[in-house]
């Protein structure tokens, strides 16, 4: 009894704790006392999670490659079937190619934007609700709050907190992260927004969600998003590829149109990424958009053959990519 | 509590705080990237927390709760109101205790445990995102995360359970290894069903 009511009064205790820290917090908003705590947070954990995403990571790039590739499980089976030293091995060597593959890849897309980027790791992703990760880079590598974070593919987020080195990253899925962005080759301007943790909010293979703001403009499926860029380039540096139209909403008596848009990056397998230190000097518009036409050409009724859209894209992407100059 | 009062609480609490540190970091640096369908993952740091009250009681569940809410609260990626999750795992933490004390002869007790708990410790934090206005607690995603999480929060548990009971255990007991040296018949059932 003594112990049941002792229980109850440490309960009550820690009620009013955890009840008063949130009232802080959420009264508090950016400028919060509490906020200090993430910061031990990040002292204390950062290195732990480093420590285990080193340990970690080759297992699960390892994993990764087999259910990504029936031939490598395949493959993998044979091996381990023959000698486990030499699957390991094997394994090692296949996530260091695929690795730098990325990387190669990652400085291409910088060096057509003109970005100037650190390359990070995905250590640790958040829990509950939040689509949120952490990378490997802090502030001892040049990053600060509100930078843009890309991957080979296209835009990932923003730097919303630095550590000493680690870094958190609001992904643009998140449904509070708000990007601004740019119909490819036209000028016409819209919001991207989140739809939730991996899609939870009905997303699928849309985890955004594109208003573009002018409910006139013409806007078709298969048709690609840079971003616009913001106001002296943070958070959004411009000309990031953002994603492709999928889907496009009726205008149901709403001042703008809804397109669903699936992004470039696969957002549930992120690894290697690279945070965007110093913007371009001139906007690189379209240029570091992919290639044009991607085999989901067949849902759009505006392109009527898949020979069509190719040239088309790159003869609209020539130009632009050539002059960047009177951007600013 | 019910476990053996001879163990000195100190290790005890080493052990709990270990417990959490590790589901913790497993947490986000593992159970968050697996790419499950359905983009839920399992709640590790949930499932230790009801594991810990099961063995320990209320008091011994509620403080560990709260300790492993704030440091979810508070550990790299996280982004929402600092203390959400500590108050939910406290609440989580006692409750599980008081349900292990009232009725630990039925081997199902840990399953609907960590299923009441999961939906609970879901469904809690969801309704205080959406008391604080949220716009990530919006009723759809809710809706779409309870039963998913819910779900791969009972498949996870047996294994959760079962490396919460052999840390605390093999604290308590370091003379005997025996399989069957208790936390009496509460271990007996958890270990009866884990290894179905």
């Amino acid at each position: 009894m003594n112990d049941t009511r002792r229980s109850r009064m440490v309960l009550a205790a820690l009620l009013v704790v955890a009840l008063a820290m949130i009232t802080i917090d959420y009264r508090g908003g950016d400028d919060s006392p509490l906020r200090g705590l993430r910061g031990v947070g990040e002292a204390v954990f950062g290195p732990v999670e480093r420590a285990s995403a080193s340990v970690v990571r080759p297992v699960g790039n390892a994993v990764d490659a087999i259910t990504n590739a029936p031939a490598e499980r395949r493959r993998a089976d044979r091996l381990q079937r023959e000698n486990q030293r030499l699957r390991d091995q094997l394994r090692g060597t296949q996530v260091d190619q695929g690795k730098s593959a990325q990387l190669d890849r990652l400085l291409g897309a910088a060096g057509l934007g003109g970005y100037k980027i650190v390359a990070a790791n995905v250590i640790s992703v958040g829990q509950g609700l939040e689509d949120t990760v952490t990378i490997d880079a802090g502030s001892g590598s040049g990053i600060r709050t509100d930078m843009t974070v890309m991957s080979a593919d296209g835009l990932v987020g923003r730097v919303t907190r630095v550590g000493p080195a680690t870094a958190t990253v609001l992904l643009a899925t998140d449904v509070n992260s708000t990007v601004g962005a740019r119909l490819e080759d036209s000028k016409e301007i819209g919001i991207v927004q989140g739809r939730g943790r991996r899609g939870l909010g009905g997303g699928g293979r849309t985890p955004l969600r594109f208003q573009l703001l002018d409910a006139n403009a013409p806007m078709r499926v298969g048709q690609r998003l840079v971003t616009l860029g913001s106001q002296g380039e943070r958070p959004y540096v411009p000309g990031v590829p953002v994603g492709m139209v999928e889907r496009i909403d009726a205008p149901a008596g709403g001042l703008t149109r809804t397109a669903y848009v699936q992004p470039f990056v696969h957002f549930t397998s992120l690894d290697v990424v690279a945070v965007v230190v110093a913007p371009p000097k001139s906007d690189p518009r379209d240029a570091v958009l992919p290639p044009s036409p991607t085999p989901s050409a067949p849902p759009s009724p505006a392109s009527p053959s898949p020979s069509a859209s190719p040239h088309k894209g790159k003869g609209k992407k020539e130009p632009s990519a050539t002059s960047p100059s009177p951007s600013h | 509590m019910l476990n053996a009062p001879e163990a000195s609480p100190n290790g005890r609490r080493v052990i709990s705080a270990i417990v959490i540190v590790v589901a913790l970091v497993l947490q986000v640096s593992v159970a968050n990237r697996l790419p499950l369908p359905g983009g839920v993952t399992p709640d590790l740091v949930l499932l230790s927390v009801v594991a810990l009250a099961l063995v320990s009681g209320s008091l011994t569940g509620c403080v560990a709760g709260f300790c492993a809410g704030l440091a979810a609260d508070i550990v790299p990626p996280s982004d929402h109101t600092i203390g959400r999750y500590a108050l939910v795992y406290c609440i989580i933490g006692y409750v599980c205790g008081v349900a292990a004390a009232e009725m630990d002869r039925q081997s199902m007790v840990p399953f609907f445990a960590v299923a009441a708990g999961a939906l609970l410790g879901t469904v809690a934090y969801a309704a205080i995102g959406m008391l604080l206005g949220d716009p990530r607690a919006s009723w759809t995603i809710v809706a779409r995360v309870v039963p998913l999480q819910v779900l791969y929060d009972v498949v996870a548990s047996p294994f959760v359970v079962w490396c919460v009971l052999r840390a605390t255990r093999r604290y308590d007991r370091p003379e005997r290894r025996d399989r069957f040296s208790v936390p009496a018949a509460r271990y007996r059932a958890m270990s009866g069903r884990t290894r179905l």
